[in-house]
């Protein structure tokens, strides 16, 4: 089995194949009597009827706290109001079972397991009632956490045939409902855990308050890979509520924790901290002469991603070509809920809370420091606010139970929010060459995409040995959006050229697909302009129905893709242009992609910009979407409006530079995200199909940024390639 | 240390602190009431906004010594258990994702309509537009308080 980047985030498998998703318990513990009934580890029955379902994935605002128990209660046959929901932890029962959020990867990963354990349950509590009823299991129903004896109207709770239950053989195939019988799965659910957030009670990370605990800040070295010389904390010890300053060496950066009765003693201790740092090696990183080198690696021989035809021949016979680069710059991911991390270390064991998608990398490396076994770390996962791929990484933890470690109490890491914009893992930095050929009719014929981006450090950058194998990248899937692009080219060339800079990088919402979409999106339109097409047109004349494309493990289906495109226009009134204003310019774009060959989304942006003040007000988003069965509908609506804000805040706005080796913006000042005044109408159309479920928690970022580039360029005539597009590059565009 | 009276949610609470010490941290880390949030410390984000007689503010902006006298209201005052009108309507519109920022904002749409019952979509961006929420909840924020402005004046 071959391990991707796809196949880590969205499924789990990078650490070593054979990470088993399954894991049953029979009979071990129903020893006693009293004993509840745990088929599995995610349910547990007791005699008095107490229902709980233990949930898998972190809640981050992508409303997995609903989605996972809509796909078992739906199997288990038990309603909402009779259970009671806890959050898993690694280890234990967990052991093997994945907890890590990642990749829109969480529907799709459990959808059959979680099935499975549902119907498991169901399957062993009506056994039981058939044999205390002497009666045959086909006349036996499962409803509402009871099973009843259809015949004769007799009926147990799931509470009273708990210890029956545990006693049964466990099925090794339980039999799954058919989805035309579902009740659950395809219905509206609101937030199940919506009163704690409107109320004030729902426990973020940073809400962890523990007896005896204390707060920590930490001074982290400005520039990237830069280490601690030493420090002066004399006059930080004077200062009110201090009571630790801490060297610290794990983490991120190495750095001093200031260490106190509350956060404001421990932030106005660090500002009066004496540090001297070594800034290290990339004291002279500029983001803005790393661009350039990747301009100047535009030339070089990339790594093969797709080579279908003969493109560089073809190109060079077409009619008519044309070419274009397209720039992504550095984001931050910048949730509102900065990093943070509260750790308890005592003599042999460790209790962490953190907001974490990652909460087994959490526990590993907490035991490895501290030389405990693992299960002698207890991880809990707290509510999140906001993940977006930057909670991947558990680099706060460490640090938090360092300080612990030392200062004998439990103690709150805290990140300032300059803290947590100008470090962590960002969005790299990407750079798309594209050219594409035109016949004389103005069909398309030739695309050619060259990648210059980062291989994202969180994985790891291949070594010399991996370098020499020229399908590397091709076997990875990489980049995203170039290797699945959807479009049938009778000659289709893409190659990756891997420049890595000394920012970390990592996951951001959508991982690779949003610059190469914007890039490939957009290019799409400038060809359909240059063969006089509408730009819906030109792609469909690129997506045949019932054509498949078939690459790597993927299987792409082009008719969905036309099916939403479809929507899309239908639903936004395309064929129907707009009539610019006195004031302003209007203009739609189109954009689609297909994420992960398991979700298909087109979207189209309706945008208008003032004559002279050349300011940027994108008013309504048409959203289409085909993730297959959809588990709630209403959680689906929120994702799409979720990601295209996302979406949109890059497209704006969102910029992050490097000078001196460190990152420039701070704040919410600098790093602009998309705000109540400039958030468009969102409408989110939903195509039911009946294939498997698709992840959404990414789907909609991708087209936000050519649609609305597309959108600009019908409503102006000018073409912006770089983002964030604003006022500015609009002004001095010809 | 200083010491001066805090009145929040109609509590009164004995507190000594450094008199720059933000109403934020004294509300988090010394009265425990973790429902108003820490997002940027620098009055840009909204998420810690608390009610001060009244009036929506930046409670990381306002340093303890300048509340004497004055009377606070955070997410957790706004009512007995989430029956707040514009509670409610969070929940009926299903508005929180993260749910992060949303006390902030709850705070701040329950002093627009407290202002103006009947806010349009102008007024509310206006108002709101001081608040980030990184989920991109708006559109729903402005479902939820025209349906609690709908409640209020009907109730």
């Amino acid at each position: 089995m071959t391990s991707t980047r796809r196949s880590f985030l969205k499924s789990g498998a990078l650490a070593g194949a054979g990470l088993a998703i399954w894991v049953e318990f029979p009979g071990a513990v129903a020893e006693v009597n009293a004993a509840p009934f745990r088929p599995n580890a995610y349910i547990s029955i007791t005699p008095t009827n107490q229902i709980r379902i233990w949930l898998t994935r972190s809640e981050m605002g992508q409303g997995i706290r609903t989605t996972l128990p809509m796909m078992l209660l739906e199997e288990l046959e038990v309603d909402w109001s009779q259970v009671q929901f806890e959050q898993a932890m690694p280890g234990g029962l967990f052991k093997g079972i994945r907890l890590r959020t990642s990749g829109s990867g969480s529907t799709v990963g459990t959808y059959t397991a979680l099935r499975k354990a549902g119907a498991t349950a169901r399957e062993m509590l009506v056994a039981a009632a058939a044999e205390k009823w002497q009666a045959d299991a086909s006349t036996c129903r499962a409803k509402s956490a009871a099973v009843i004896h259809l015949p004769t109207g007799r009926h147990f709770t799931y509470g009273e045939l708990a210890s029956a239950a545990s006693q049964q053989k466990v099925p090794d195939n339980p039999p799954l409902k058919n989805p035309k019988d579902f009740h659950i799965i395809g219905t509206r659910v609101k937030r199940t855990d919506g009163r704690g957030i409107v109320t004030g009670r729902a426990m973020y990370g940073l809400d962890v308050r523990l007896p005896g605990m204390l707060f920590a800040v930490m001074a982290r070295c400005p520039s990237i890979g830069g280490t601690l010389v030493s420090f002066d904390a004399s006059k930080t010890l004077a200062s009110p509520g201090v009571r630790h300053v801490v060297p610290v060496k794990e983490g991120i950066a190495t750095g001093v924790a200031v260490v106190a009765d509350h956060t404001w003693a421990a932030i106005k201790g660090r500002d009066a901290l004496k540090v001297e740092w070594d800034m290290g090696p990339n004291q002279n990183f500029d983001s803005d002469h790393f661009l350039q080198n990747m301009q100047g690696a535009l030339g070089q021989d990339g790594y093969f991603v797709r080579n279908d035809g003969n493109a560089v021949e073809a190109l060079g016979s077409a009619a008519k070509t044309l070419e274009a680069i397209y720039e992504y710059p550095f984001q931050a991911h910048a949730p509102v809920e900065t990093m943070n991390c509260v750790a308890d270390v005592r003599k042999d064991s460790c209790e962490i809370w953190a907001p974490t998608q990652c909460p087994e990398v959490a526990q590993e490396e907490t035991a490895k420091m501290l030389g405990l076994p693992p299960d002698s770390v207890k991880v809990h996962i707290t509510l999140l606010g906001g993940g977006f791929g930057r909670r991947l990484f558990a680099d706060y933890v460490p640090e938090a139970v360092e300080v612990s470690r030392v200062v004998g109490k439990p103690v709150q890491m805290v990140w300032t929010r300059e803290d947590d914009m100008r470090r962590g893992f960002f969005h790299p930095c990407d750079i798309e060459h594209i050219s594409g050929g035109l016949d004389a009719s103005g069909k398309p014929t030739t695309w050619l995409q060259k990648s210059i981006g980062s291989n994202l450090s969180m994985f790891g950058f291949p070594d010399d040995e991996e370098k020499k194998d020229p399908q590397h990248y091709f076997k990875d899937g990489s980049p995203w959006g170039a290797f699945d692009n959807p479009y049938r080219f009778p000659h289709l060339k893409a190659d990756f050229v891997p420049l890595n800079s000394p920012v970390p990088t990592g996951p951001w919402r959508a991982v690779e697909y949003p610059a190469t979409v914007f890039a490939r999106e957009s290019f799409l339109d400038e060809m359909a302009h240059t063969a006089g097409q509408d730009p819906l047109e030109f792609r469909l004349q690129l997506l045949q129905p019932g054509d498949v494309l078939k690459i790597g493990d993927q299987e792409i289906d082009r008719s969905r893709l036309i099916r939403v495109l479809q929507v899309a226009a239908e639903k936004s009134g395309w064929k129907h242009s707009l009539s610019h204003t006195r004031e302003r310019l209007w203009g739609r774009g189109i954009a689609c992609n297909v994420y992960a060959a398991d979700c298909y989304i087109a979207q189209v942006a309706e945008v208008s910009i003032g004559r002279k003040s050349h300011d940027i007000r994108i008013h309504r988003i048409v959203c289409a979407a085909d993730c297959g069965i959809v588990i709630n509908p209403a959680g689906l609506e929120g994702q799409a409006e979720s990601g295209i804000i996302w979406g949109l805040s890059a497209t704006l706005h969102g910029k992050i530079d490097f000078k001196k080796g460190a990152a420039v913006q701070s704040s919410f000042t600098d790093f602009e995200v998309i705000r109540m005044n400039e958030a468009p109408v969102i409408e989110t159309h939903i195509v039911a199909t009946d294939h498997p479920p698709g992840g959404f928690g990414e789907t909609a970022v991708p087209p936000v940024a050519p649609a609305v580039a597309n959108a600009i360029f019908a409503a102006t005539g000018k073409r912006i390639r770089r983002l964030p597009i604003t006022p500015d590059k609009l002004k001095t565009s010809s | 240390m200083p010491s001066l009276v805090l009145t929040v949610n109609g509590r009164q609470h004995r507190i000594s602190a450094d008199p720059e010490m933000p109403l934020l941290w004294v509300l988090r880390d010394l009265l425990g009431l973790t429902g108003t949030k820490y997002g940027c410390g620098v009055g840009i984000c909204g998420a810690c906004t608390v009610h001060e007689d009244g009036d929506p503010v930046r409670s990381c902006q306002i340093p303890i010594a300048k509340t004497a006298g004055k009377k606070y209201i955070t997410i957790e005052g706004l009512s007995a258990n989430g029956t707040h009108p514009c509670q409610k309507a969070w929940l009926e519109e299903d508005v929180s994702q993260c749910g992060y920022c949303q006390a902030g904002m709850i705070m701040e749409a329950v002093a627009l309509i407290r202002r103006k019952p009947n806010p349009n979509n102008e007024d509310i961006d206006a108002d709101l537009a001081d608040h980030v929420c990184r989920c991109g909840t708006y559109q729903r924020i402005r479902l939820a308080i025209h349906r609690a402005a709908r409640e209020r004046r009907t109730s």
